[in-house]
């Protein structure tokens, strides 16, 4: 029996190249994932002690949630207590701020391509200069040499630099690099770094250190000095050794590059997902074909379970060398992913590819796995094939009844949608939501792939009848060839669908987001110009020097500035850290109408005052007067008052802080956003409004001349750049999902090769009775058209029903309104139309080349 | 059409030294050896032979299925050996008819489909008198509109004639028509053959093992190694059954 199925393998070898090929792309990006994350991480390792800076014992404020950059300051009278205690040879204070941007020579603001615009005070333990000196007086600074030589930074040069406060010019003095004194460790920041004194003063936290390094003696006990300054600093501090700091910033690197991890296996998951499909797909089809040579197998002796693992074995055969592939491709992605990482300023020294043991089993589990699961069920069906059918001139599989196809795939498909259903309205952890969301998500698709076929052959019909109407014979044919077969044009059409639906999905959420966005906008918004950093690269949102705001303020033509700053996790609430928008809040109302249901956002004590969304405040069980606990990032706790409650989340989000008390728990001074009125006199002319507005434009564009990395719009251009912004991002996401269509597209070349293959005789027979090669390719083409289609419609159709529910379950600060972007989906409907016809010109050349004489012969 | 003036007529197909090579040197194997013969219009002819006589081969190259390797052949005034592979597929569409052993229909078509599928590969309505009067000759008018898997393999084998008529073509192949069927269902599609020629004109030509199958044939063209060894009009069962004995068949 293996003789026999090697032999049906080496004879049909486009056929095992094209599923193998199939099995290989999921199994590539599961290796290129995890041997890429496995790689960087382990090279991070080595630089991890390097990178915590030369010191034994680290010094900083507790914290107990939040970022480490809304950790408490060390005051510096703890710092000078540090130096006198017993076994401390040197103690080394430390500042670091978020959004410090260097303008370069052609007055350009310099954006790190992935992470954050840091700034620090130089620290020698772990700043290599590579050129020049240290800066150690005022107006002095120094500059990664990633960012130098990427830029032309040169030394002796002055730049201004974008601080959190205000923007300065800096004569560059140094170069240097970062964690390892040859090359430069860059994970895409920028980096800029001060003397002490000019960093506190620069950064605006002149009241103190972000953490204080010390090293301890030649002969002292690290632990016992541990000890000692525990004593000293008192609770509200922690000591921490070169260890933990180092596992915390593994730890810090590991989320950055669990970002890659996690967006790999998707894309892998994804492809193993519509692999299935076609897997399963092929051996349905090439059983059907052998059902004769099945049949006299068993006339001649072969037992069922012999028939079975004759199929079984050919996948297993599929999947050995798809593992085997996979694993060899993989580690070509994870090479040139990283190639691209360090393209875009992810910089690590060069190490070698590590194929963890880990990775190699998931491999083998999911290459074997995927095709051998996906062979069971033709196994299943080869087994049942009586020897009389070697008998028969049409033997064909049976067909499962229409009523068992229906209940079977739709309790599979309801309970995938009860999976997401829970798992959209349910919190659970975010790995549980995503395992329920992944899991009913697959079985909504296989649930809706078994009920498919059901009436593939009336929607096959109907869809040919254009082509039947228009296309002549080859039009009548294909339609005919389309729904001659449900469960083939359906699980090919099933392929199709899953990207489909992906895109369909994302394309009605992101239309939501932007109708939400509009609908705020007009009728929430009334503030006149918009000010924020312009948005580059992959880093986080970025900041700007508050200054700018001041001074935009301070204009004859503008009537009021509101500041915005916001913080994930910035305060917590009975245990809970919640993000936290901090804003003027005495001219809110000027600016936002949130819909305020009771009390008033402009408070009297703005250092006490929390307005919330009607959402918290229900699930709090506050109103308007009562008052809350909250416990800030840097550890402290506040008696806060609800002033107001909102209905309008799209700007605030749930909770609403004062600027006055923001500055009193968090170090960051930079602005996340503001937003500006144009003065209006009472009383004023049109014309006296027109003036003001125009000029007011080019009194705030002269402002912001001095701080490149700002950005002003009116509402009209803001609305437009983030209706953009919105686009360009959902578009992204489509394009990335789009790569499973052309795993499906291997999928229908396969079936339409097969399906080819098994009409041979009438190929030949209607290339006697006259039909020309290209009316022959012709019914192919309609052929693959109509299963496209058909593909197409069931995912434009599922991605819009689970894009809609999406809608729906996300929060409102996100999604209010459910928008259906219906040129969209007509758009995605045409490129699924165009991908089946390109997925039929193989075929149908292979048809066309067909010699007459052996096709009429073929058996 | 009447016999007369037939007669006057180009012959609806002949070869002229058509030689069919298969393989070279050592294997080399002569299909066709230089064959000259004429099958006059309004005729059923049938060509018999032992296996691997060629006869096969030649109704392939008649038809424009195959090439000859030398020599011409002609359907009505025109040379195969000249035409495209293109020119080929239109001659088959618009001047030849085919009838098969088995799987001679479209299984995705219904029976008048498969009859009318020639014209409406060619996009031309065809003659829908005749289209008519050929339907009705099958006997089949009631079925027309049922696809192949419901109708009896004698149906199917009628359809099949039919479709071969339809398109009024010069000549009509048949390649071993009955060779899969029984011998009532034989008669019966053999005698909707005779009367296409009898009643309406057509040129038949069937290659045929079946000595009963070729006695309803005008004249037979028995053929041994490629070459056309003898030829026998009006043949009767015996008659042929006697020549293919003398052949050592």
């Amino acid at each position: 029996m293996l003789k026999l199925t090697l032999r049906s393998l080496i004879d049909k070898k486009l056929r095992f190249a094209l599923t193998t090929l199939v099995v290989v792309i999921g199994v590539m990006f599961v290796v290129g994932s995890f041997t890429l994350t496995d790689s960087l991480r382990a090279t991070f390792a080595d630089l991890a002690d390097e990178i915590a800076g030369g010191a034994d014992l680290t010094v900083r404020a507790d914290q107990d949630f939040g970022s480490d950059f809304n950790r408490a300051a060390v005051p510096p009278e703890i710092a000078e207590q540090l130096e006198s205690v017993d076994g401390v040879t040197r103690v080394r204070p430390d500042v670091a701020a978020l959004n410090v941007t260097v303008v370069d020579a052609a007055g350009e603001a310099i954006r790190p391509s992935f992470g954050p615009a840091l700034g620090f005070s130089f620290n020698p333990e772990a700043f290599f200069l590579s050129e020049g000196r240290a800066p150690d007086a005022a107006g002095e600074f120094a500059a990664d040499s990633a960012t130098a030589a990427d830029n032309d930074l040169r030394i002796g040069g002055v730049y201004a630099i974008n601080g959190p406060l205000f923007a300065e010019p800096f004569e560059l003095v140094g170069v240097f690099n970062f964690g390892d004194p040859d090359s430069h460790t860059g994970l895409g920041q920028t980096m800029a770094a001060f003397e002490l004194r000019e960093a506190q003063r620069f950064f605006g936290a002149e009241d103190g250190y972000e953490s204080v390094a010390v090293v301890v003696s030649p002969g002292a006990d690290a632990a016992e000095v541990q000890a000692r300054i525990e004593a000293v600093v008192g609770s509200g501090f922690r000591v921490v050794t070169t260890e933990v700091e180092a596992r915390e910033q593994q730890a810090d690197f590991d989320k950055i590059v669990g970002v890659f991890n996690t967006v790999l296996l998707v894309f892998a998951f994804i492809a193993v997902f519509v692999s299935a499909f076609i897997i399963n797909n092929t051996f349905q089809i090439i059983v059907g074909q052998r059902v004769r040579e099945i049949g006299l197998l068993r006339a001649v002796g072969a037992t069922p379970s012999q028939v079975s693992r004759s199929v079984v074995g050919e996948s297993v055969i599929v999947g050995a060398v798809s593992t085997v592939s996979g694993i060899g491709l993989g580690l070509v992605l994870a090479q040139v992913l990283r190639a691209v990482l360090e393209l875009v300023g992810f910089a690590l020294p060069a190490g070698p590819l590590l194929l963890r043991p880990r990775t190699v089993v998931l491999a083998v589990a999911v290459g074997m796995g995927v095709t051998v699961v996906s062979s069971i069920s033709p196994a299943v069906r080869a087994r049942r094939v009586s020897p009389v059918a070697a008998l028969n001139q049409d033997s064909r599989l049976g067909a499962a009844g229409l009523q068992r196809r229906l209940m079977a795939g739709g309790s599979v498909t309801a309970a995938g949608v009860t999976a997401l259903a829970v798992g959209m309205t349910v919190e659970f952890a975010t790995a549980t939501t995503f395992m329920l969301l992944g899991l009913g998500a697959v079985l909504a698709f296989v649930g809706i792939n078994i009920v498919s076929p059901a009436f593939a052959a009336p929607v096959a019909s109907v869809l040919g009848g254009p082509p039947s109407a228009l296309g002549g014979i080859p039009g009548r044919l294909g339609r005919g060839n389309a729904a001659r077969n449900p469960r083939r044009t359906a699980s090919t059409a099933g392929a199709l669908m899953i990207g489909l639906a992906l895109m369909g999905l994302a394309a009605v959420v992101g239309e939501s987001l932007k109708k939400t966005f509009v609908d705020v906008f007009d009728n929430a918004v009334e503030s006149d110009y918009f000010i924020q950093a312009s948005v580059s690269g992959f880093g986080p949102p970025p900041g700007f020097p508050a200054q700018a705001a001041d001074e935009i303020e301070a204009l004859d033509e503008i009537e009021s500035v509101m500041r915005f700053q916001f913080s994930f996790d910035g305060l917590s609430v009975d245990g809970v850290p919640r993000d936290i928008v901090a804003a003027d809040l005495a001219v809110a109302d000027d600016h936002i109408d949130a819909r305020v249901s009771s009390g008033s956002i402009a408070a009297s004590d703005p250092l006490t005052a929390l307005a919330l969304h009607s959402d918290s405040a229900g699930d709090l069980g506050v109103g308007v007067g009562d008052t809350v606990e909250a416990t800030f990032a840097n550890n402290r706790t506040e008696t806060l008052t609800v002033v107001a409650v909102y209905e309008d989340a799209a700007v605030y989000g749930n909770w609403l802080i004062d600027g006055t008390l923001w500055d009193r728990h968090f170090n960051r001074n930079d602005l996340s956003f503001a937003s500006a009125l144009i003065t209006d006199p009472p009383g004023a002319s049109a014309a006296v409004r027109e003036a003001l507005a125009r000029d007011s434009r080019a009194s705030v564009e002269e402002v912001l001349e001095r701080y490149p990395t700002v950005e002003v719009e009116d509402q009209a251009e803001f609305r437009q750049s983030q209706e953009s912004q919105i686009t360009s991002f959902i578009r992204v996401v489509e394009v990335l999902i789009g790569l499973s269509f052309v795993i499906a597209l291997i999928g229908i070349v396969n079936t339409l090769s097969l399906s080819v293959l098994e009409r041979t005789r009438e190929i030949g027979l209607l290339r006697s009775v006259g039909m020309t090669r290209n009316q022959l390719r012709r019914s192919i083409y309609w052929e693959a058209l109509i299963v496209a289609v058909f593909g197409g419609m069931l995912g434009v159709s599922v991605g819009a029903v689970f894009g809609a529910a999406a809608s729906l379950a996300l929060p409102e600060s996100f999604v209010q309104t459910l928008a259906v972007p219906w040129l969209d989906l007509l758009v995605f409907l045409a490129i699924s139309a165009v991908a089946g016809l390109l997925a039929a010109i193989l075929p149908a050349l292979r048809a066309g080349r067909m010699n007459i004489l052996q096709a009429i012969a073929h058996e | 059409m009447n016999s007369t003036a037939t007669q006057t007529l180009a012959p609806a197909a002949q070869a002229r030294a058509a030689t069919k090579i298969y393989g070279s040197g050592d294997t080399e194997v002569r299909a066709l050896d230089a064959i000259d013969a004429v099958f006059q219009q309004g005729k059923f002819t049938a060509i018999m032979g032992p296996s691997g006589s060629g006869k096969s081969t030649l109704m392939h190259c008649m038809a424009g299925l195959d090439t000859v390797s030398s020599g011409q052949v002609f359907i009505g005034d025109t040379d195969l050996t000249t035409l495209s592979e293109k020119d080929l597929t239109l001659l088959r569409r618009d001047s030849v008819g085919f009838v098969f052993q088995a799987f001679n229909l479209v299984p995705t078509l219904t029976a008048m489909e498969n009859i009318t599928l020639p014209m409406d590969l060619a996009g031309s309505k065809g003659d829908s008198d005749w289209i008519d009067s050929v339907v009705s000759a099958t006997g089949l008018t009631e079925r027309v509109k049922h696809r192949p898997n419901e109708l009896s393999g004698g149906q199917q084998q009628r359809v099949a004639v039919a479709r071969a008529l339809a398109g009024k073509p010069q000549i009509i192949f048949a390649d071993e028509p009955t060779g899969n069927v029984d011998s009532n269902t034989a008669a019966e599609i053999l005698g909707f053959m005779r009367r296409a020629v009898d009643e309406l004109g057509q040129t038949i030509v069937m290659v045929t093992h079946d000595a009963v199958a070729a006695s309803y044939a005008d004249r037979v063209v028995f053929l041994v190694d490629g070459k056309i060894v003898d030829e026998l009009a009006d043949p009767t069962p015996q008659t042929v059954r006697d020549q293919m004995t003398s052949l050592g068949a």
